[in-house]
């Protein structure tokens, strides 16, 4: 029994293709935020990739529900599908959150007297999340994709051990509101790399994640 | 595999020749009551073959021949003394084709196998006749026009006259090979409804190359090539997540 190219698989290797031009471009536009961030600027380039994104993941919804309306995916391919939804979507909101984080930016002005380490070094780790995340789907690496849970846990800590603080402190309103903001959107980030990283383990094993 | 449903049929290594060739290698599926389950494989795997087994019809073919036990309750149809011809009406066939008796009448066509076993003409009849045809969708289609041929009517509706006069016999199992594979999507859609709820009376075993129907109206489904069960499980986890590459490979269309 040869392998044969089967109609389906153009759609399969067209939707592969979206979502790789969705990994690139969501991983550009939160590494855009976090450098204006911590460098001081207003990231104005992130909305035109947050609504790129969107056009993508509604490309891939489109596609998806007319692979499913004309070949009735079964097994890898229904599984990849699923998944790929899923995934598209954890993209989209990358994205999303990116352009969030630079409204943050724009709306709060100057931040340079605000101590921004705590809020950078956090973003560093989500951003590590996404790479894995994507790296995870361009090689199906199963893997790579059970690590991403544990770092989803060191960011909630920080997102929880910073609230705490700004509790606790009489600080700057300003520094307070903007990190708090922010890390609440790394935070969120954080929870989508990890659905990600779900996806890729349901295409390749076919195990539900966890409800 | 979890299922609350009780074991109605089974074959157990049942193997089956015509002649020197084997058909069936070695095959053991359990048929649960009130449940459609679904036979599917490549043209020439075995499956026509095997339901042919569950009710003694492969031994009609000349030098056909079976190992292998299929029990019925519990009680092999294969052993001594059973008669073929009970395992039959137990256990009833739809065809590829529908083949309603040519020179019958739509009554006559459904009551035949009945006025065989000695029924006479009468309201008893009459209304084993309504009961089957309201069981297989079609009384009120046919209720004015029960003395026209069965062959008068369209393709889709003799193929559920066929299975009207299944039922008539007041089978447990009702096989079907290939039921729909020369109808039309509008009669193909009335005969899976049909599965569906003739499944809540009987046990149904359907033999489809028909994938999509399979997913659509099976409960489980049994995967065979070259005449072995390859995989047999719940229909979601068979086309959602089969356990063999073989399946998968199919049912995906991956076959060369």
């Amino acid at each position: 029994m040869d392998k044969m190219p089967r109609l389906m698989d153009m759609g399969l290797e067209k939707l592969n293709s979206l979502l790789l031009d969705m990994a690139t471009l969501s991983q550009q536009a939160v590494s855009a935020s976090i450098e204006a961030y911590s460098r001081g600027g207003k990231g104005a380039e992130v909305k035109q990739m947050s609504t790129r994104l969107q056009s993508l993941h509604r490309q891939v919804s489109d596609l998806s529900m007319e692979m499913i309306a004309r070949y009735q995916p079964v097994a890898t391919d229904l599984r990849f599908l699923k998944a790929c939804l899923e995934i598209s979507y954890g993209f989209f909101r990358y994205g999303r959150y990116a352009l969030d984080i630079a409204e943050v930016l724009d709306m709060f002005g100057d931040l340079s007297k605000c101590d921004r380490k705590f809020v950078v070094e956090t973003a560093h780790k989500t951003q590590e999340m996404i790479r894995m995340s994507v790296e995870a789907f361009a090689r199906r690496d199963v893997e790579m994709a059970r690590k991403i849970p544990k770092m989803d846990d060191v960011v909630d800590e920080s997102y929880r051990n910073n609230l705490k603080k700004m509790l606790e402190e009489k600080g700057n309103l300003k520094c307070s509101l903007s990190s708090t903001l922010i890390l609440r959107y790394l935070e969120r980030i954080a929870d989508h790399a990890t659905y990600i990283g779900e996806s890729v383990e349901y295409i390749s094993t076919g195990v539900e994640p966890p409800a | 595999m979890q299922s609350n449903h009780t074991e109605k049929m089974s074959s157990l290594g049942l193997s089956a020749w015509y002649g020197e060739k084997q058909a069936l290698v070695n095959v053991s599926i359990s048929m649960k009551a009130n449940s459609v389950t679904a036979i599917i494989g490549p043209s020439g795997c075995g499956k026509s073959t095997y339901i042919r087994c569950l009710n003694r019809m492969h031994e009609l073919v000349p030098k056909a021949t079976v190992t292998g036990q299929v029990l019925l309750d519990k009680e092999d149809i294969y052993g001594p003394g059973v008669d073929p011809v009970m395992i039959r009406r137990r256990v009833g066939m739809v065809f590829q084709k529908p083949n309603p008796f040519p020179t019958m009448s739509i009554y006559d066509n459904v009551a035949a196998g009945l006025k065989l076993t000695g029924m006479r003409r009468g309201k008893s009849l009459d209304d084993i006749v309504k009961s089957s045809l309201e069981q297989a969708g079609l009384w009120d289609e046919v209720k004015y026009d029960l003395k026209k041929p069965g062959t008068s009517v369209s393709g889709g509706q003799q193929q559920r006259l066929c299975i009207a006069r299944a039922i008539a016999l007041q089978p447990e199992v009702i096989l079907m090979d290939e039921p729909c594979s020369a109808l039309d999507p509008v009669a193909t859609a009335k005969i899976e409804g049909l599965m569906a709820s003739l499944k809540e009376k009987y046990t149904v075993v359907v033999v489809t190359h028909n994938m999509q129907q399979a997913s659509r109206v099976a409960d489980f489904t049994a995967f065979l090539y070259l005449g072995k069960l390859i995989e047999y499980d719940e229909t979601t986890k068979i086309f959602e997540n089969p356990k063999e590459d073989l399946t998968e490979r199919y049912i995906t269309g991956k076959f060369g």
